[in-house]
């Protein structure tokens, strides 16, 4: 029964489908909202869904020039990889597995994720992908630096009373938060919360930052060779980051459980990572141009690490 | 006494990482080597030197109450040291002869091929 | 046959061997390999047997070297000490050195006179084991000078080999700095305290404090530093191991760098037992960070395979060198693992890039490319070396560095000190600059486009490939069970390493250890992370994900059925461009060798005519399937833009003039001496 219940956590909720779902979900919205800051109608939000499904229709080309068993395994590897990051993060209380939910466990799995879209990129041998995935590995650089500083602010200001001075453990996180009201609510935590919402939309590559698949300029970029179901796979794991993503931002700074009846925290959770979408990437993606590479890299670099920076240093100091 | 000799071995080092820093022939880079060398050799030695202390060498009937030795073992350091330094010598040498046949120059910012 | 005479057999094999090749290998080539396959197999095994005496019984194994025991607290005689600490780096030495031996008997045998050779490359691995077993600091330079002598001839063995003399010859230079330090350093010691034996110095220096041992200090700090070519020693390190038989780049990158961080780790934490003074541990930290972050820095640069993968290594060193010079039971435990780990996956990625060189004759990322599908197995065991150096979970390199960073922090945190901080950012982004670096290695050499001329390249002989399996799997293992890792290898020789006390009782006896301090509590306290629950549950989630995708499939209909449909609803099936691709699939024996172009529709039939059709070759070269010229150009253009001042610098400073680089080591020796009479 034990079993069944893990397993149950792992593939249903809050697990696998319930990944895919929200990130359908969020990716859904944020098209729809972008749309109507732009004063369109926009897609239904299963647009994405749909999308997935008609490209899991469709033939599957390999390139003559692909390494096969790479080029078409990376997509699943990714995704699967991206499911199992996902199970560290808990979501309204809910961690489908208790072993382990560090920050930097999470913050490499989620590189992991990024080499293999690289790995499957790389190996197609188009030229193409090879700018994409340069400029993917440009975007991970620029992003990793504030990303870093987030985590060891969140640490610090978590462990500050503890004995080891640093709480790595997401699981720690929240009990911290359970009891001193969400992270985002101390003024030292707020630059690094605002840090963190940038990080967000580069790390899931939407729309102002996503240089590596800039389709105007290099042709889709990494996934120029890619058709059919890996296709799918990439779009399907875009989607469940950026749901991962912000439901690591909601751990990381609001916190679980917030009235302690569960229905009601799910609902909750899933309006703030909405939320937090909204502001971190549909807000983004409506007002700005695609940025160019250096910019993201100096964006990213000054700003953003400013941001971080300040945000450690408050801690530091005590504040 | 003893000073002076620190001060030479120092002197020594200094002008051999000189050599070695400033001068462009090979060569000149390999003396630099050597004499850095020889400074080493000459504190290790000077380290176990014992003002009127004998060489350490027990004969029956020598040794007498009162007499003392210099300390044997900087001696045998510097032994070693002096044959390592002539390896040394020898193989840097080596290379320099095969540099010569290949590069055609000696000076050392004409061999420059790995950098950057 | 006694325990303790497993230490100075397993130096004697390796010389003996050394001595037996240069006698009887001209004559015979099959005699020669069994020599050298005995002089390295030899000693891992009685290292090996090693293990459970002294990692797991706690014992330290000393011998005295022509039974010239102490008298009194005085050591007269040369000894050797097996403290867990000395045996972690020997079984490092020794698996290296197995490996490469391996390796080299089909690596090497397009080169001539190879009994030199084997000879140079026994007495190499003699002195390294030498070094870490040895109790004598006297004897640790003879080593470090036969070791500096032989890996100098060895780099510069393939003397045609383009920049093989003249790294040879910055080698010796400038790393003669590094040997004169020593010497002097040794020398320094020995005026204060008459005695050459590392417990009896270990003894007595707590009390005899005063500004020649410090300058001793310095001096030594600084020669082992040389020998693990930290900052700013990197570009020797660069020099060498790029123009050295990839056997030989292992050796060096894998051992000698380790050798150096041995003897730091000596120095600091048993002879002075001054790690914790704050000084001391951001002198070393800070000049392991420093070369953490430049060398990985200046990979970007690099179009040499190896050259590149020679900085990284000192990259990875320098986190070693960080995480030892923090200090706490953590991060020396970090550092050691790393170390290990190091060996592991920087062996396998320079034995890779001799499996590339061996079966292309090239080095230069500009002109490899596409080898994935020509050498498949290398391509796969340079993906888990690269996993494993950029620190993907669950390859080993993860766990040593998330030990570092977690030190670091809780060393900032505990000292109150910011620069731990900084430290512990720097290693983070060194880890995510590795990555990077690594993927553009993995684009270019394997992936991309083949060049035309290496289309006839072939994967490597097996004899080639189970050493590099060796270490892949010692790579995955260690990453896959590290509690395992650190309870029986790294934890004793941590605690080793801060147990001065048993150290000095294990060679002179009880009651000479008054002085040094007591042993340190040994305690870790790290996050979580167990890989294998994340493996199985990665497992469980690639079953439902692969179920779904099977069941997704079947309910599909199968392209003959759609372009049935197709047929029927009056579409031709050119028309749309799935139509079109599902007429491909009906050409079943035509898919199997390739796609051909013009499609003809007369009446429900579809014919193909024409050569292959280019679009399956490369999706967006509408024309015949080329070369083509866009290679991504520089893959960290946006980076490196943004850098342009920082790179540019650099290439100016590493100029490859040896005068520059000897300043540099002055001015580094100059500094050192300085901060330790100052801060010490």
């Amino acid at each position: 029964m034990q079993i069944l219940i893990q397993l149950f956590h792992i593939l249903v909720f809050p697990g696998l489908l319930f990944d895919v779902a929200m990130g359908v979900l969020l990716m859904g919205l944020n098209n729809k909202l972008v749309a109507r800051m732009q004063n369109r109608v926009g897609p239904p939000i299963l647009q994405p869904w749909y999308d997935f499904l008609k490209c899991c229709g469709k033939e599957t080309i390999i390139p003559a020039r692909a390494k096969r068993a790479v080029f078409l395994g990376s997509p699943y590897l990714g995704f699967v990889l991206l499911i199992s990051v996902s199970m560290f993060i808990p979501f309204a209380g809910f961690i489908p597995v208790t072993m382990g939910s560090d920050l930097v466990v999470i913050l490499y799995l989620l590189t992991f994720v990024s080499v293999c879209e690289i790995l499957g990129a790389a190996s197609s041998g188009s030229p193409f992908a090879g700018v994409g995935l340069s400029r993917e590995m440009v975007a991970m650089i620029s992003y990793e630096l504030p990303f870093v500083l987030v985590i060891l602010t969140v640490a610090r200001a978590v462990g500050a009373d503890q004995p080891s001075g640093a709480v790595f453990s997401l699981e720690g996180i929240l009990a911290y938060q359970e009891m001193n009201g969400p992270l985002l609510f101390s003024p030292a935590a707020i630059p690094a919360a605002i840090a963190m919402l940038f990080v967000i939309p580069c790390e899931t590559g939407m729309h102002p930052f996503d240089i590596a698949e800039a389709e105007t300029e290099i042709c889709e970029g990494m996934l120029a060779e890619y058709s059919g179901t890996p296709l799918a796979m990439y779009r399907l794991t875009h989607m469940v980051k950026v749901y991962t993503m912000s439901s690591l931002f909601v751990a990381m700074f609001l916190g679980n459980r917030f009235t302690g009846i569960v229905p009601v925290d799910i609902l909750i959770g899933i309006l703030l990572c909405i939320a937090v979408m909204f502001i971190s990437a549909a807000l983004p993606h409506a007002v700005c141009a695609r940025l160019k590479v250096e910019q993201v890299f100096h964006f990213y670099w000054t700003v953003v690490t400013g941001f971080a920076l300040a945000g450690l240093l408050l801690v530091w100091a005590g504040v | 006494m003893i000073l002076v000799n620190y001060a030479a071995s120092f002197f020594l080092i200094a002008l051999g990482l000189y050599c070695m820093a400033v001068k462009k022939n090979l060569i000149k880079i390999l003396i630099g080597m050597g004499l850095c060398d020889y400074g080493t050799n000459l504190l290790v030695v000077s380290v176990g030197f014992n003002p009127g202390g004998t060489a350490p060498i027990f004969t029956a009937g020598e040794i007498h109450p009162g007499m003392f030795f210099v300390d044997p073992v900087p001696q045998a350091l510097t032994l070693t040291s002096i044959v390592i330094g002539a390896c040394t010598t020898a193989m840097v040498l080596g290379l320099i002869i095969r540099i010569k046949a290949k590069y055609g120059t000696l000076d050392s910012t004409e061999i420059r091929r790995l950098r950057g | 046959m006694n325990m303790e005479h497993y230490p100075i057999l397993a130096i004697i094999s390796l010389f003996l061997g050394a001595f037996l090749v240069a006698l009887f290998g001209r004559l015979n080539k099959v005699l020669r390999n069994l020599i050298v396959a005995a002089a390295v197999t030899i000693p891992l095994c009685l290292m090996i047997a090693l293990i459970a005496p002294v990692m797991i019984g706690g014992q330290v194994i000393g011998y005295w070297m022509g039974n010239w025991a102490p008298v009194g607290p005085w050591a007269i005689g040369i000894g050797l000490e097996v403290d867990a600490l000395s045996l972690f780096f020997g079984l490092v030495v020794t698996i290296a050195v197995f490996v490469s031996g391996l390796y080299s008997f089909t690596y090497m045998n397009r080169d001539d006179s190879l009994e030199n050779y084997y000879t140079l490359f026994l007495m190499l691995s003699g002195s390294l084991l030498g070094l870490v077993l040895t109790g004598d600091l006297f004897n640790i330079f003879v080593m470090i000078e036969i070791m500096t002598m032989t890996a100098v001839a060895l780099t510069a063995f393939r003397v045609d080999y383009e920049g093989a003399l003249e790294g040879a010859l910055k080698y010796m230079v400038v790393g003669s700095i590094g040997s004169t330090s020593v010497l002097v350093g040794i020398a320094m010691l020995y005026s204060q305290l008459h005695t050459l034996n590392m417990a009896q110095i270990a003894a007595a220096l707590p009390d005899h404090q005063n500004l020649v041992t410090v300058g001793a200090f310095a001096f030594l700090f600084l020669g082992f530093s040389t020998k693990a070519f930290l900052f700013p020693f990197h570009p020797l390190a660069a020099d060498a191991h790029a123009v050295a038989p990839a056997s030989i780049s292992l050796m060096i990158s894998g051992v000698i760098t380790k050798c150096g961080v041995y003897g730091i780790i000596r120095l600091a934490y048993i002879l002075y037992q001054n790690i914790n003074e704050p000084a001391v541990s951001i002198l070393i930290t800070g000049f392991g960070a420093v070369s953490c972050f430049i060398c990985v820095t200046m990979a970007f640069n690099q179009h040499d395979f190896k050259r590149l993968l020679a900085f990284h290594s000192i990259s990875q060193v320098g986190y070693v060198i960080t995480a030892v010079g923090l200090g706490t039971a953590l991060g020396l435990s970090a550092g050691l693992y790393h170390a290990m780990n190091h060996t592991l996956f920087k062996g396998l990625l320079f034995l890779c890039a001799g499996a590339v060189q061996y079966a292309t004759g090239s080095l230069d990322l500009g002109r490899l490319g596409g080898l994935a599908k020509k050498m498949p197995k290398t391509c796969a065991l340079f993906l888990i070396g690269a996993a494993s150096i950029s620190g993907l979970p669950p390859f080993n390199g993860f766990f040593s560095k998330w030990m570092i960073y977690q030190a670091s922090f809780e060393k900032g945190l505990d000292t109150g000190n910011f620069f731990y901080i900084v430290v512990c950012v720097v290693c983070l982004l060194s880890s995510v600059l590795t990555l990077a670096s690594f993927v553009k290695v993995a684009q270019s050499v394997f992936f991309g486009q083949l060049q035309p001329q290496f289309e006839n390249t072939k994967e490597v002989p097996l004899t080639m490939r189970i050493p590099m399996w060796i270490l892949a799997v010692l790579c995955i293992l260690t990453g896959v069970l590290p509690w395992e890792v650190l309870q029986k290898l790294v934890g004793p020789a941590a605690a080793a390493a801060l147990n001065a006390a048993g150290y000095i009782q294990g060679m002179l006896g009880s009651g000479a250890a008054a002085g040094a301090g007591a042993q340190a509590a040994f305690s870790m306290e790290i996050g979580f992370w167990g890989p294998v629950s994340w493996l199985c549950l990665l497992l469980i989630v690639s079953c439902a994900v692969c179920l779904v995708a099977v069941l997704g499939t079947a309910e599909q209909k199968s392209p003959e059925e759609r372009h049935e449909m197709d047929r029927r609803a009056g579409r031709t099936a050119a028309f749309t461009r799935d139509g079109f691709a599902d007429a491909g699939r009906i050409l079943k024996p035509a898919e199997k060798e390739g796609h051909y172009r013009n499609p003809v529709l007369s009446g429900t039939t579809l014919t193909f005519t024409g050569e292959k059709d280019p679009k399956y070759e490369n999706f967006f070269s509408g024309e015949e399937s080329e070369y083509s010229q866009v290679g991504g150009g520089d893959l960290f253009w946006g980076f490196k833009t943004n850098w342009r001042h920082y790179f540019q610098g650099m290439r100016r400073w590493h100029s490859g003039v040896i005068n520059d680089y000897t300043r540099y080591g002055i001015v580094a020796l100059a500094f050192v001496l300085l901060y330790a009479c100052l801060f010490l």
